[in-house]
Protein backbone atom coordinates (compact mmCIF):
# COMPACT_ATOMS: atom_id res chain seq x y z
CA UNK A 1 0.00 0.00 0.00
CA UNK A 2 1.36 3.12 -0.54
CA UNK A 3 0.75 7.18 -0.80
CA UNK A 4 1.44 8.81 -3.95
CA UNK A 5 0.39 11.20 -5.93
CA UNK A 6 -2.14 10.86 -9.08
CA UNK A 7 -0.81 11.58 -12.58
CA UNK A 8 -2.83 9.39 -14.73
CA UNK A 9 -5.60 7.80 -12.99
CA UNK A 10 -8.98 5.33 -14.05
CA UNK A 11 -12.76 5.96 -13.32
CA UNK A 12 -14.04 7.31 -9.87
CA UNK A 13 -16.07 4.90 -8.12
CA UNK A 14 -19.51 5.20 -7.36
CA UNK A 15 -18.39 4.26 -3.96
CA UNK A 16 -16.65 5.70 -1.13
CA UNK A 17 -13.64 4.05 -0.64
CA UNK A 18 -12.87 1.98 2.87
CA UNK A 19 -9.62 3.01 4.11
CA UNK A 20 -9.56 0.39 6.43
CA UNK A 21 -11.03 -2.59 6.18
CA UNK A 22 -10.94 -3.35 9.46
CA UNK A 23 -13.23 0.03 10.10
CA UNK A 24 -16.08 0.00 7.63
CA UNK A 25 -16.93 3.41 8.56
CA UNK A 26 -13.82 5.02 7.89
CA UNK A 27 -14.17 5.88 4.33
CA UNK A 28 -12.02 8.71 2.61
CA UNK A 29 -15.16 10.74 2.41
CA UNK A 30 -15.30 10.22 6.14
CA UNK A 31 -12.13 11.88 6.36
CA UNK A 32 -12.65 14.66 4.05
CA UNK A 33 -16.09 15.21 6.37
CA UNK A 34 -13.90 15.42 9.08
CA UNK A 35 -11.49 17.92 7.50
CA UNK A 36 -14.55 19.87 6.39
CA UNK A 37 -15.71 19.74 9.85
CA UNK A 38 -12.72 20.88 11.41
CA UNK A 39 -12.41 23.90 9.23
CA UNK A 40 -15.66 24.78 9.95
CA UNK A 41 -15.44 24.62 13.84
CA UNK A 42 -12.13 26.75 13.20
CA UNK A 43 -13.32 29.01 11.19
CA UNK A 44 -16.70 29.52 12.97
CA UNK A 45 -14.79 30.24 16.44
CA UNK A 46 -11.93 32.21 14.77
CA UNK A 47 -14.70 34.70 13.49
CA UNK A 48 -16.80 34.86 16.48
CA UNK A 49 -14.31 34.20 19.35
CA UNK A 50 -14.42 38.14 20.09
CA UNK A 51 -17.35 39.63 19.03
CA UNK A 52 -17.59 43.69 18.50
CA UNK A 53 -20.59 45.32 17.96
CA UNK A 54 -18.93 47.17 15.34
CA UNK A 55 -17.83 43.86 13.13
CA UNK A 56 -14.31 43.52 11.07
CA UNK A 57 -12.90 40.96 8.86
CA UNK A 58 -14.24 37.13 10.02
CA UNK A 59 -16.50 38.52 12.30
CA UNK A 60 -17.71 41.08 9.64
CA UNK A 61 -18.27 38.07 6.72
CA UNK A 62 -20.05 35.07 8.62
CA UNK A 63 -22.13 38.25 9.78
CA UNK A 64 -23.20 38.81 6.87
CA UNK A 65 -23.40 35.29 5.66
CA UNK A 66 -26.16 34.26 8.60
CA UNK A 67 -27.85 37.64 8.06
CA UNK A 68 -28.15 36.77 4.42
CA UNK A 69 -29.29 33.06 4.45
CA UNK A 70 -31.79 34.05 7.59
CA UNK A 71 -33.51 37.02 5.40
CA UNK A 72 -33.61 34.36 2.21
CA UNK A 73 -34.89 31.39 4.34
CA UNK A 74 -37.33 33.59 5.97
CA UNK A 75 -38.85 34.33 2.81
CA UNK A 76 -39.17 30.75 2.19
CA UNK A 77 -40.38 29.26 5.54
CA UNK A 78 -41.97 32.01 6.68
CA UNK A 79 -41.73 34.20 9.77
CA UNK A 80 -43.74 32.05 11.57
CA UNK A 81 -40.81 29.26 11.72
CA UNK A 82 -37.94 30.44 10.63
CA UNK A 83 -36.24 30.75 14.29
CA UNK A 84 -36.89 27.57 15.06
CA UNK A 85 -35.74 25.64 11.92
CA UNK A 86 -32.77 27.81 10.79
CA UNK A 87 -29.71 26.65 12.94
CA UNK A 88 -30.49 23.58 10.96
CA UNK A 89 -31.39 24.87 7.24
CA UNK A 90 -28.22 27.25 7.50
CA UNK A 91 -26.02 24.02 8.61
CA UNK A 92 -27.16 22.55 5.78
CA UNK A 93 -26.20 25.27 3.45
CA UNK A 94 -22.89 26.24 5.38
CA UNK A 95 -21.70 22.77 5.25
CA UNK A 96 -23.04 21.53 1.71
CA UNK A 97 -21.26 24.76 -0.18
CA UNK A 98 -17.97 24.33 2.24
CA UNK A 99 -17.79 20.36 1.61
CA UNK A 100 -18.52 20.89 -2.42
CA UNK A 101 -15.84 23.96 -2.92
CA UNK A 102 -13.17 22.25 -0.69
CA UNK A 103 -13.70 19.19 -2.81
CA UNK A 104 -12.35 21.31 -5.22
CA UNK A 105 -9.28 21.69 -3.94
CA UNK A 106 -6.41 20.22 -5.97
CA UNK A 107 -5.25 16.75 -4.12
CA UNK A 108 -8.78 15.86 -3.08
CA UNK A 109 -9.49 12.64 -4.90
CA UNK A 110 -6.08 12.76 -7.00
CA UNK A 111 -3.75 11.84 -3.82
CA UNK A 112 -4.37 7.86 -2.84
CA UNK A 113 -3.23 4.24 -3.17
CA UNK A 114 -3.12 3.03 -6.57
CA UNK A 115 -0.59 1.32 -9.70
CA UNK A 116 2.53 2.77 -9.41
CA UNK A 117 3.58 5.13 -12.20
CA UNK A 118 6.91 5.61 -13.80
CA UNK A 119 7.88 9.10 -11.66
CA UNK A 120 8.19 9.39 -8.05
CA UNK A 121 4.92 8.81 -5.96
CA UNK A 122 3.12 9.04 -9.28
CA UNK A 123 0.33 6.49 -9.89
CA UNK A 124 -1.19 5.44 -13.64
CA UNK A 125 -4.46 4.36 -12.04
CA UNK A 126 -5.72 5.22 -8.24
CA UNK A 127 -7.69 2.96 -6.64
CA UNK A 128 -8.34 4.46 -3.45
CA UNK A 129 -8.09 8.15 -2.91
CA UNK A 130 -7.18 9.54 0.46
CA UNK A 131 -9.83 12.17 0.26
CA UNK A 132 -13.43 12.12 -1.57
CA UNK A 133 -16.32 14.95 -1.12
CA UNK A 134 -18.48 13.91 1.00
CA UNK A 135 -21.15 15.09 -1.23
CA UNK A 136 -20.09 12.72 -3.57
CA UNK A 137 -20.75 9.80 -0.88
CA UNK A 138 -24.61 8.90 -0.98
CA UNK A 139 -23.74 8.12 2.76
CA UNK A 140 -23.66 11.66 3.46
CA UNK A 141 -26.27 13.02 1.51
CA UNK A 142 -28.97 10.75 2.34
CA UNK A 143 -28.06 11.01 5.73
CA UNK A 144 -28.56 14.94 5.38
CA UNK A 145 -31.59 14.50 3.88
CA UNK A 146 -32.90 11.59 6.26
CA UNK A 147 -32.06 13.57 9.28
CA UNK A 148 -33.45 16.35 7.80
CA UNK A 149 -36.80 14.87 7.30
CA UNK A 150 -36.85 13.41 10.54
CA UNK A 151 -36.43 16.70 11.71
CA UNK A 152 -39.49 18.09 9.49
CA UNK A 153 -41.56 15.55 10.76
CA UNK A 154 -40.72 16.56 14.54
CA UNK A 155 -41.79 20.24 13.05
CA UNK A 156 -45.07 19.54 11.45
CA UNK A 157 -46.52 17.69 14.05
CA UNK A 158 -45.65 19.95 16.39
CA UNK A 159 -46.89 22.51 14.69
CA UNK A 160 -50.16 21.23 13.48
CA UNK A 161 -50.54 17.83 15.55
CA UNK A 162 -50.91 14.73 13.94
CA UNK A 163 -54.73 15.13 13.44
CA UNK A 164 -53.81 18.22 11.42
CA UNK A 165 -51.24 16.41 9.53
CA UNK A 166 -53.35 13.63 8.27
CA UNK A 167 -56.17 16.20 7.78
CA UNK A 168 -53.81 18.24 5.63
CA UNK A 169 -52.80 15.44 3.36
CA UNK A 170 -56.12 13.12 2.96
CA UNK A 171 -59.24 15.66 4.05
CA UNK A 172 -61.05 16.86 1.08
CA UNK A 173 -60.38 20.40 0.34
CA UNK A 174 -63.26 22.71 0.65
CA UNK A 175 -65.58 20.40 2.24
CA UNK A 176 -67.73 17.14 0.79
CA UNK A 177 -71.17 18.64 0.54
CA UNK A 178 -73.67 17.21 -2.15
CA UNK A 179 -73.53 14.01 -4.10
CA UNK A 180 -70.21 14.36 -5.07
CA UNK A 181 -68.91 14.36 -1.48
CA UNK A 182 -68.33 10.19 -1.43
CA UNK A 183 -66.62 10.60 -4.65
CA UNK A 184 -64.05 13.17 -3.38
CA UNK A 185 -63.27 11.66 -0.39
CA UNK A 186 -61.91 8.56 -2.31
CA UNK A 187 -60.31 10.78 -4.86
CA UNK A 188 -58.45 13.22 -1.73
CA UNK A 189 -57.80 9.95 0.09
CA UNK A 190 -55.63 8.48 -2.85
CA UNK A 191 -54.08 12.11 -3.24
CA UNK A 192 -53.07 11.62 0.26
CA UNK A 193 -51.66 8.57 -0.60
CA UNK A 194 -49.85 9.52 -3.12
CA UNK A 195 -48.61 12.78 -1.05
CA UNK A 196 -47.28 10.47 1.97
CA UNK A 197 -45.58 8.71 -0.95
CA UNK A 198 -44.03 11.66 -2.15
CA UNK A 199 -42.64 12.85 1.18
CA UNK A 200 -41.23 9.59 2.24
CA UNK A 201 -39.61 9.79 -1.44
CA UNK A 202 -38.09 13.46 -0.53
CA UNK A 203 -35.24 12.29 1.26
CA UNK A 204 -33.95 10.02 -1.89
CA UNK A 205 -34.76 12.81 -4.28
CA UNK A 206 -32.70 15.17 -1.86
CA UNK A 207 -30.18 12.91 -1.79
CA UNK A 208 -29.61 11.87 -4.95
CA UNK A 209 -29.90 15.26 -6.75
CA UNK A 210 -26.85 17.06 -4.37
CA UNK A 211 -25.01 13.47 -5.11
CA UNK A 212 -25.42 12.82 -8.68
CA UNK A 213 -24.78 17.13 -8.81
CA UNK A 214 -21.18 16.54 -7.30
CA UNK A 215 -20.06 13.00 -8.01
CA UNK A 216 -20.87 14.28 -11.98
CA UNK A 217 -18.51 16.93 -11.63
CA UNK A 218 -15.94 15.07 -9.72
CA UNK A 219 -16.42 12.69 -12.73
CA UNK A 220 -16.04 15.42 -14.86
CA UNK A 221 -12.76 17.24 -13.39
CA UNK A 222 -11.11 14.26 -13.39
CA UNK A 223 -12.14 13.51 -16.98
CA UNK A 224 -10.97 16.97 -17.90
CA UNK A 225 -7.81 16.22 -16.16
CA UNK A 226 -6.69 13.54 -17.86
CA UNK A 227 -8.04 14.28 -21.28
CA UNK A 228 -4.65 15.67 -22.39
CA UNK A 229 -2.38 13.41 -20.53
CA UNK A 230 -1.93 11.20 -23.43
CA UNK A 231 -0.34 13.79 -25.14
CA UNK A 232 3.57 14.73 -24.78
CA UNK A 233 5.17 15.43 -21.75
CA UNK A 234 5.22 19.21 -21.54
CA UNK A 235 1.95 19.48 -23.58
CA UNK A 236 -0.22 16.66 -21.50
CA UNK A 237 1.17 18.75 -18.34
CA UNK A 238 -0.20 22.35 -20.13
CA UNK A 239 -3.67 20.03 -21.09
CA UNK A 240 -3.79 18.80 -17.51
CA UNK A 241 -4.25 22.09 -15.95
CA UNK A 242 -5.90 23.99 -18.66
CA UNK A 243 -9.01 21.83 -19.62
CA UNK A 244 -10.22 21.53 -16.27
CA UNK A 245 -9.78 25.47 -15.86
CA UNK A 246 -13.39 26.43 -16.98
CA UNK A 247 -14.79 23.46 -15.16
CA UNK A 248 -13.19 24.66 -11.79
CA UNK A 249 -15.03 27.72 -12.32
CA UNK A 250 -18.48 26.23 -13.17
CA UNK A 251 -18.14 23.83 -10.39
CA UNK A 252 -17.69 26.36 -7.99
CA UNK A 253 -21.15 27.70 -8.90
CA UNK A 254 -22.60 24.16 -8.78
CA UNK A 255 -21.66 24.21 -5.26
CA UNK A 256 -23.32 26.84 -4.14
CA UNK A 257 -26.37 26.36 -6.24
CA UNK A 258 -26.94 22.18 -4.76
CA UNK A 259 -26.57 23.58 -1.42
CA UNK A 260 -28.57 26.58 -2.22
CA UNK A 261 -30.58 24.35 -3.95
CA UNK A 262 -30.97 21.51 -1.20
CA UNK A 263 -31.79 23.84 1.79
CA UNK A 264 -34.43 25.67 -0.46
CA UNK A 265 -36.06 22.49 -0.63
CA UNK A 266 -36.22 21.99 3.13
CA UNK A 267 -37.14 25.34 3.21
CA UNK A 268 -40.30 24.45 1.36
CA UNK A 269 -40.91 21.35 2.85
CA UNK A 270 -41.42 22.90 6.30
CA UNK A 271 -43.24 25.94 4.64
CA UNK A 272 -45.82 23.23 2.90
CA UNK A 273 -46.43 21.22 6.12
CA UNK A 274 -46.82 23.95 8.89
CA UNK A 275 -49.00 26.98 9.62
CA UNK A 276 -47.66 29.97 7.15
CA UNK A 277 -48.19 33.62 8.62
CA UNK A 278 -52.06 33.87 7.13
CA UNK A 279 -53.11 30.75 9.00
CA UNK A 280 -53.30 27.02 8.50
CA UNK A 281 -50.70 25.13 6.34
CA UNK A 282 -51.26 25.51 2.47
CA UNK A 283 -50.04 23.99 -0.54
CA UNK B 1 -36.32 -4.37 -0.09
CA UNK B 2 -33.64 -6.40 -2.12
CA UNK B 3 -33.87 -4.20 -4.94
CA UNK B 4 -33.58 -1.39 -2.34
CA UNK B 5 -30.54 -3.23 -0.51
CA UNK B 6 -28.88 -4.31 -4.22
CA UNK B 7 -29.10 -0.30 -5.13
CA UNK B 8 -27.79 0.95 -1.04
CA UNK B 9 -25.11 -2.05 -1.94
CA UNK B 10 -23.91 -0.30 -5.32
CA UNK B 11 -23.79 3.04 -4.00
CA UNK B 12 -22.03 2.08 -1.01
CA UNK B 13 -24.50 2.76 1.38
CA UNK B 14 -24.07 1.05 4.59
CA UNK B 15 -25.76 2.08 8.44
CA UNK B 16 -21.94 2.45 9.77
CA UNK B 17 -21.26 5.11 7.23
CA UNK B 18 -24.56 6.68 7.41
CA UNK B 19 -24.69 6.65 10.88
CA UNK B 20 -20.85 8.12 11.09
CA UNK B 21 -21.87 10.96 8.52
CA UNK B 22 -24.69 12.06 10.20
CA UNK B 23 -22.98 12.24 13.64
CA UNK B 24 -19.94 14.27 12.13
CA UNK B 25 -22.70 16.57 10.47
CA UNK B 26 -24.37 16.96 13.98
CA UNK B 27 -20.95 18.42 15.09
CA UNK B 28 -21.52 20.74 12.84
CA UNK B 29 -24.97 21.85 13.69
CA UNK B 30 -23.54 21.53 16.92
CA UNK B 31 -21.04 24.09 16.87
CA UNK B 32 -22.37 26.03 14.53
CA UNK B 33 -25.41 26.70 16.55
CA UNK B 34 -23.58 27.50 19.64
CA UNK B 35 -20.45 29.21 18.36
CA UNK B 36 -22.11 31.17 15.17
CA UNK B 37 -25.64 31.15 14.81
CA UNK B 38 -26.43 31.77 18.50
CA UNK B 39 -23.51 34.46 18.99
CA UNK B 40 -24.42 36.26 15.64
CA UNK B 41 -28.35 35.97 15.77
CA UNK B 42 -27.84 37.46 19.69
CA UNK B 43 -25.64 40.20 18.08
CA UNK B 44 -27.45 40.92 15.49
CA UNK B 45 -30.59 41.12 17.42
CA UNK B 46 -28.63 43.72 19.85
CA UNK B 47 -27.64 45.85 17.11
CA UNK B 48 -31.12 46.02 16.10
CA UNK B 49 -32.23 47.05 19.36
CA UNK B 50 -29.75 49.92 19.89
CA UNK B 51 -30.51 51.12 16.09
CA UNK B 52 -34.02 51.15 17.19
CA UNK B 53 -33.25 52.98 20.70
CA UNK B 54 -31.23 55.40 18.38
CA UNK B 55 -33.66 55.97 16.20
CA UNK B 56 -36.13 56.28 19.01
CA UNK B 57 -33.45 58.87 20.58
CA UNK B 58 -32.99 60.65 17.61
CA UNK B 59 -37.02 61.07 17.45
CA UNK B 60 -36.84 62.33 20.64
CA UNK B 61 -34.01 65.18 19.89
CA UNK B 62 -35.70 65.94 16.56
CA UNK B 63 -39.47 66.43 19.11
CA UNK B 64 -36.87 68.20 21.47
CA UNK B 65 -35.77 70.42 19.15
CA UNK B 66 -39.14 71.46 18.03
CA UNK B 67 -40.16 72.06 20.93
CA UNK B 68 -37.38 74.42 21.94
CA UNK B 69 -37.69 76.04 18.83
CA UNK B 70 -41.22 76.68 19.44
CA UNK B 71 -40.75 77.79 22.85
CA UNK B 72 -37.87 80.80 21.42
CA UNK B 73 -40.01 81.65 18.93
CA UNK B 74 -42.99 82.33 21.10
CA UNK B 75 -39.65 83.60 23.63
CA UNK B 76 -38.92 85.62 20.37
CA UNK B 77 -42.10 86.79 19.83
CA UNK B 78 -42.90 87.81 23.44
CA UNK B 79 -39.99 89.45 23.52
CA UNK B 80 -40.39 91.47 20.46
CA UNK B 81 -43.84 92.34 21.59
CA UNK B 82 -42.54 93.53 24.91
CA UNK B 83 -39.69 95.83 23.27
CA UNK B 84 -42.78 96.77 20.73
CA UNK B 85 -44.88 97.89 23.76
CA UNK B 86 -41.64 99.70 25.58
CA UNK B 87 -41.20 101.72 22.40
CA UNK B 88 -44.64 102.59 22.40
CA UNK B 89 -44.49 103.58 25.90
CA UNK B 90 -41.35 105.59 25.63
CA UNK B 91 -42.91 107.31 22.08
CA UNK B 92 -46.07 107.94 24.20
CA UNK B 93 -43.79 109.37 26.89
CA UNK B 94 -41.20 111.02 24.83
CA UNK B 95 -44.50 112.94 23.15
CA UNK B 96 -46.10 113.67 26.92
CA UNK B 97 -42.87 114.76 27.83
CA UNK B 98 -42.27 116.88 24.95
CA UNK B 99 -45.85 118.55 24.89
CA UNK B 100 -45.11 119.26 29.05
CA UNK B 101 -41.70 120.87 27.66
CA UNK B 102 -43.85 123.09 24.90
CA UNK B 103 -46.28 124.06 27.19
CA UNK B 104 -43.44 124.87 29.56
CA UNK B 105 -41.65 126.81 27.13
CA UNK B 106 -44.79 128.39 25.88
CA UNK B 107 -45.97 129.16 29.56
CA UNK B 108 -42.40 130.72 29.09
CA UNK B 109 -42.59 132.80 26.40
CA UNK B 110 -46.13 133.92 27.49
CA UNK B 111 -44.46 135.14 30.99
CA UNK B 112 -41.57 136.74 29.12
CA UNK B 113 -43.91 138.65 26.68
CA UNK B 114 -46.04 139.50 29.43
CA UNK B 115 -43.35 140.47 31.48
CA UNK B 116 -41.67 142.54 28.43
CA UNK B 117 -45.12 144.44 28.10
CA UNK B 118 -45.38 145.42 31.86
CA UNK B 119 -41.93 146.70 31.70
CA UNK B 120 -42.14 148.47 27.93
CA UNK B 121 -45.92 149.87 30.04
CA UNK B 122 -43.94 151.23 33.03
CA UNK B 123 -41.19 152.43 30.70
CA UNK B 124 -43.93 154.05 28.98
CA UNK B 125 -46.12 155.51 31.87
CA UNK B 126 -42.68 156.41 33.39
CA UNK B 127 -41.41 158.59 29.74
CA UNK B 128 -45.03 159.83 29.76
CA UNK B 129 -45.20 161.39 33.25
CA UNK B 130 -41.49 162.94 32.37
CA UNK B 131 -42.52 164.03 29.03
CA UNK B 132 -45.74 165.65 30.49
CA UNK B 133 -43.87 166.64 33.37
CA UNK B 134 -41.15 168.55 30.77
CA UNK B 135 -43.23 169.96 28.09
CA UNK B 136 -45.22 171.13 31.28
CA UNK B 137 -42.45 172.49 32.55
CA UNK B 138 -41.31 173.97 29.08
CA UNK B 139 -44.85 175.20 28.34
CA UNK B 140 -44.36 177.05 31.35
CA UNK B 141 -41.06 178.40 31.27
CA UNK B 142 -42.23 179.96 27.47
CA UNK B 143 -45.53 181.29 28.92
CA UNK B 144 -43.37 183.20 31.42
CA UNK B 145 -41.01 184.34 28.81
CA UNK B 146 -43.93 185.39 26.57
CA UNK B 147 -45.80 186.58 29.15
CA UNK B 148 -42.80 188.08 31.13
CA UNK B 149 -45.10 187.27 34.06
CA UNK B 150 -43.94 185.00 36.86
CA UNK B 151 -46.41 182.12 37.10
CA UNK B 152 -48.00 180.80 40.47
CA UNK B 153 -47.38 176.89 41.27
CA UNK B 154 -51.56 177.25 40.32
CA UNK B 155 -50.49 178.30 36.79
CA UNK B 156 -47.57 175.54 36.58
CA UNK B 157 -50.26 173.47 37.89
CA UNK B 158 -52.94 174.16 35.56
CA UNK B 159 -50.74 174.18 32.38
CA UNK B 160 -49.13 170.85 33.55
CA UNK B 161 -52.43 169.59 33.81
CA UNK B 162 -53.39 170.91 30.53
CA UNK B 163 -50.23 169.71 28.38
CA UNK B 164 -50.60 166.17 29.85
CA UNK B 165 -54.36 166.42 28.67
CA UNK B 166 -53.46 167.56 25.41
CA UNK B 167 -50.51 165.19 25.06
CA UNK B 168 -52.57 162.36 26.17
CA UNK B 169 -55.20 163.25 23.52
Amino acid sequence: MQATILLAAGEITVQANRLLPSLGWLTNSFVFTVIVTILIVIGARAATRRMDLVPTGAQNFIEALVETLYATFENIVGRHMIAKVFPVIATLFIFICAANWIGLVPGVGSIGWGKPGPGLWSLTEIDRPLLRPSDADLNMTLGMAVMFMILWLFWTLRDVGLLGFLKENFAPKGGVEGWLGPFLVVIFLFVGCIEILSILLRPVSLSLRLFGNIFAGETLLHTMTTLGLALPAPLGWIASVLFPLPFFFLELLVGVLQALVFSALCGVYIRLSTHAETGGAGH
Amino acid sequence: MDAASNVAEQFGVYWPNLIAQIILFFIVYWVLSKFAFKPIMAMLEERRRRIEEGQINAEKIKQQLAEAQTKYEETLARANAEAQRLIEEVKASGEKLAGEKRQAALAEAQEIIRRTQESLSLERERTMAELKKEVGRLVAETTEKVTQKILTPQDHQKINEETARQIAA
